[in-house]
């Protein structure tokens, strides 16, 4: 076991880990945190997303033990205590998920472009989102929906 | 009363599924919870000489081994849903034998899954190998390798089914045009991965499942007989299904979980890995298909024969199901007088194929759809006008086909038409002609497609000779509670489609709501959910029977709210309407009663209920669509019920120096008839075609001569990113079928049937010189034709 200091969702959390635990299975079963989706366990689909000081990460290939002091957002800690983030309504508003199981990685990868690029172009959207898989929506109203909350959270309307 | 039903609404879904709050297998929480791994087969093809599982059981942390002989000692061999000529047995996990690398052979319970998975390594497997057979069409030889030889013959099923005057067509024809297709393995692959939860409660002696499977109601059935436990102790429940395609299906795997929880007293969860998921789950058939088209020089299409291969890999669960279900699309569009099929169901010792999103139909369309391309070429035709010339006309509707399909509505030249304007084709045509002029690739590429919904189980009739299940049904409950509050129930889990959403606004409309104000539950809970033997996700079929079961009991329900408001009010039932939560006398306004008062009478007043009438305001409804009907004597069957259609567009460039194809524009024009929810069409649109442009491009299981697969995680078995697809233009016409309460007809299967034909038609448009023969059309493949042309690639495409 190691013990690991760290801040999830802006908590202090201290637990002992077992070497091999990866950061997905420490959020999900120590935590409780089981939006974080597990796909492929081998850093291809994103649906295990979250962000490391900000930057997305894959849950699956980091190990617990390794984020002593990190500071991890996971898509709980992106959702307002009541109602939703643009970003959530707008997945909602644009029929942008269908089974749901990426929509949370999806929407933490949307949250780090939008946090940089707060008008991205299409273009951009695609690049931003071509690390995560979703076998349901063929990603068209996904992308339209980051372009709507992109709007709204500048304040503006759709182009 | 339909003011819900074909509104957008937003899903009732995403509010939990957008935040994290959904509540998928892997999220399901039990105390004591043992972890299974399985230890898989190594070989492709071997004879089990020991297996010694006593390391295994001493690692601390291990609660439980079983093997193969276990297994068999402790429940029956799995019953297969087709059965096959001879009996064959074949239980949860390898016994004697295994028959394609990555099979089950043992299975660990520990206290976490850590422990389980170093505890099969501990197991120790003593094999003979035996030789695999790979290729479909080798395995049909004499001679061949048998993965049963109590069979004597991989074949399962042979047959010709001969439909109308096929020799005479092809002896009156002008011409006749052959070619030979192929298509590969490929797999829908649902982003969760397939598992299940098994529990044994020792002092009921009842189990109970938590599973991600989509067709509870064929399942519960299987593990009642495999378990020799009565039914009536089976409680099996679906939660969030993160997507399933038809690939969510594998009883053993339940059964597996059950048998270790009855040894161990404790609950036992497995859930695939992704490398365990594309290994061993289920691939669509990869297959050959021989096709002659009979034509006249003016482009009529006289008839078809097809001989078509469907390599089933080792599965006895489903197999035949990839030739069947073509009955359902071989004529496509067309108005095509005759037709010869001869189909061929293989078993080879690679995965097992099954279900997977249009099951069949994608090849059928490919190699109708790439022939009517070739014809076009030959003849020098249009082949948007060489379709127009053979499409059954919307005037002739319901048509039935050679194989006695319905096609119940739909205007496909329509169709067809709004496509070529919305896309701009003739524009496009000219472009590509400036492009050529520059020598850059530019291809365009027509597909056009019927979308068979529900299936008819009668049509294995047709295979087995008699009948062990028919038609197509499905249940549904809906329930006024105590306090007036609606609640539905279907037995069909939604694995994506929405249907908590889409059943609330029927039940809405029913019952004067809004479709917040119905609550509708989610997945699946046999205990209280009503189903059948066929219930569940698959074959397209939520239009078809689903709807007809909501709205039945919905009506049912309000038929006897109505009732009792008309008691209490001392009016008749047929004075009354339902609005706004409240029963309301026609024309006087301000007398009525609320569904909170109904259902204080229905439930706690009941001295004050109608006379004869029972207390309670629940109903259920098992909804069998009327359209299914057993084989007939000219061996003729509606396989499926209803039909959709479509017309996909698709603009592609190739780049000479490097092979990649690059999709510029796609455009889809189709008709699902009434759209209960646009929005949600609009998805199962997109998302349908991108399946079809993934199995055109990208996606393939490989295997080597010795039946390893090559391509086993998602860094080689290659799905499409936002990179790789186009932003996908959709339009639509809305001809209701008269054969579904609400006018709906399929929508799941969608671009999945068209989208690879589209695509290959496309890039072969742009190539000029070549014929695409098969799929995927990759970079390395693209660049071969373009560069080593006269050696491989013009020739035979692989
Ligand atoms: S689960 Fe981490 S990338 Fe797929
Ligand atoms: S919504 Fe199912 S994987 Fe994206």
């Amino acid at each position: 076991m190691i013990s690991v200091r760290l801040t999830v969702n802006g908590r202090a959390v201290e637990r002992d880990v077992p070497p091999r635990r990866s950061l997905a299975e420490f959020l999900r079963e120590d935590l409780g945190l089981t939006g974080t989706h597990v796909g492929c366990e081998h850093g291809v689909c994103g649906a295990c997303t979250v962000l490391v000081g900000g930057r997305s990460a894959r849950s699956c290939l980091l190990f617990a033990a390794q984020l002593e002091d990190a500071t991890v957002t996971t898509i709980e800690g992106l959702t307002p205590a009541a109602g939703l983030s643009a970003l959530q309504s707008a997945f909602r508003d644009c029929h942008a998920l269908q089974c749901g199981f990426c929509t949370p990685g999806m929407i933490v990868a949307a949250h780090e472009l939008l946090a940089e690029n707060p008008a991205p172009s299409r273009e951009e959207i695609r690049a931003a989102i071509a690390g995560n898989l979703c076998m349901c929506t063929g990603y068209v109203s996904i992308v339209r929906a980051i372009e709507q909350a992109a709007a709204a959270r500048r304040g503006g309307s759709l182009p | 009363m339909t003011t819900w039903v074909g509104a957008p609404v937003p899903r009732k879904e995403d509010a939990r599924l957008t935040t994290g709050r959904g509540r998928y297998l892997d999220d399901i929480a039990r105390s004591g919870l043992l972890h299974a791994a399985m230890l898989r087969s190594p070989h492709a093809h071997a004879r089990i000489v020991s297996i010694d599982v006593s390391e295994a059981e001493r690692l601390p942390g291990v609660l439980g081994v079983l093997s193969g002989a276990e297994a068999a000692a402790a429940s029956q061999p799995i019953r297969p849903l087709i059965p096959t000529p001879t009996p064959l047995r074949d239980w949860c996990l390898a016994v004697d034998r295994v028959r394609f690398a990555g099979e089950p052979v043992a299975a660990v319970a520990a206290v976490d899954r850590a422990t389980a998975e170093d505890a099969v390594e501990r197991i120790q497997v003593a094999y003979e190998p035996l030789a695999p057979v790979v290729d479909p069409e080798a395995a049909i030889e004499p001679g061949a390798p048998l993965l049963y030889p109590e069979l004597g013959t991989n074949v399962l099923w042979h047959d010709v089914l001969s439909y109308g005057d096929v020799d005479g067509a092809f002896t009156r024809a002008d011409g006749v045009l052959r070619e030979r297709f192929e298509i590969q393995r490929y797999a829908s692959t649902p982003l969760e991965t397939f598992g299940c939860i098994a529990e044994h409660d020792a002092g009921t002696d009842t189990y109970t499942f938590w599973t991600n499977d989509q067709r509870p109601g064929f399942t519960l059935a299987i593990l009642a007989e495999s378990l020799g436990v009565p039914q009536s102790r089976l409680r099996l429940v679906c939660p969030d299904i993160g997507g399933a395609f038809g690939n969510k299906r594998r009883p053993a795997y339940l059964l597996t979980c059950a048998l270790l929880a009855r040894k161990t007293g404790r609950p036992v969860k497995y859930l695939e890995d992704r490398i365990e998921n594309l290994t061993a789950l289920m691939h669509a058939c990869n297959g050959v298909m021989d096709v002659e088209l009979a034509y006249r020089n003016d482009g009529t299409v006289l008839a078809f024969r097809i001989r078509d291969i469907a390599d089933e890999g080792k599965n006895l669960v489903s197999p035949t199901q990839h030739n069947l279900i073509k009955l359902g699309n071989i004529a496509n569009g067309y108005r095509i007088g005759a037709i010869r099929y001869e189909p061929y169901s293989v078993l080879t010792t690679k995965c097992p194929s099954g279900a997977n999103r249009g099951i069949g139909k994608p090849f059928m369309c490919f190699a109708i759809e790439r022939t009517m391309a070739l014809l076009a070429r030959r003849l020098g035709l249009d082949p948007a006008e060489l379709r127009l010339r053979n499409y059954v006309q919307p005037a002739e509707m319901p048509y039935t086909t050679p194989t006695g399909s319905q096609y119940d509505s739909g205007d496909y030249p329509a169709t067809l038409r709004r496509a070529l304007e919305r896309f701009d084709y003739r524009g496009r045509r000219a472009e590509q002609a400036r492009a050529r002029k520059e020598g850059r690739l530019l291809g365009i590429g027509l597909a056009t497609s019927v979308e068979p919904a529900g299936t008819n189980l009668a049509s294995y009739e047709l295979i087995t000779g008699r009948r062990a299940a028919s038609g197509s049904a499905e249940a549904a409950m809906v329930r006024i509670e105590p306090d007036g509050q609606v609640r539905a129930a279907l037995g069909n889990p939604a694995t994506g489609q929405g249907y908590e959403t889409v059943v609330a606004q029927i039940v809405a409309d029913e019952l004067g709501l809004a479709p917040d104000e119905v609550h509708v539950a989610r997945g699946f809970d046999s205990l209280g959910t009503p189903s059948l033997y066929l219930s569940g996700s698959y074959s397209n079929k939520f239009s078809v029977t689903d709807v007809g079961a909501v709205v039945g009991a919905a009506r049912k329900v309000r038929d006897k709210a109505l009732r009792i408001a008309a008691h209490r009010l001392e009016a008749a039932p047929a004075d009354l309407e339902l609005i706004d939560g409240e029963a309301r006398v026609r024309g006087v306004p301000g007398r009525g009663l609320t569904l909170r008062e109904i259902a204080r009478t229905a439930y706690a007043d009941v001295l004050g209920l109608p006379p004869g009438e029972d207390p309670g305001l629940e109903s259920r409804h098992f909804h069998s669509n009327p359209l299914a009907a057993p084989v007939d004597e000219r061996r003729r069957v509606r396989s499926q019920l209803v039909f959709s259609n479509a017309a996909h567009c698709c603009l592609v460039e190739v780049e000479r120096r490097t092979g990649q194809v690059r999709i510029l524009a796609y455009l889809v024009v189709h008709d699902c008839g009434r759209e209960l929810n646009p929005g949600i069409v609009e998805g199962m649109v997109h998302g349908s075609t991108v399946h079809g442009i993934g199995a055109a491009l990208l996606e393939e299981f490989r295997y080597d001569e010795g039946g390893n697969l090559l391509t086993s995680t998602f860094m080689d078995y290659l799905k499409p990113t936002a990179l790789d697809v186009p932003d996908i233009d959709v339009d639509h016409l809305e001809t209701p079928s008269p054969f579904t309460p609400l006018g709906a007809k399929g929508v799941g299967e969608g671009g999945s049937i068209p989208g690879p034909a589209a695509v290959a038609n496309a890039v072969e448009d742009a190539l000029a010189a070549f014929v695409i023969r098969s799929l995927p059309i990759t970079p390395e493949r693209v660049w071969s034709w373009l560069n080593l042309a006269g050696e491989t690639g013009a020739r035979r495409t692989r």
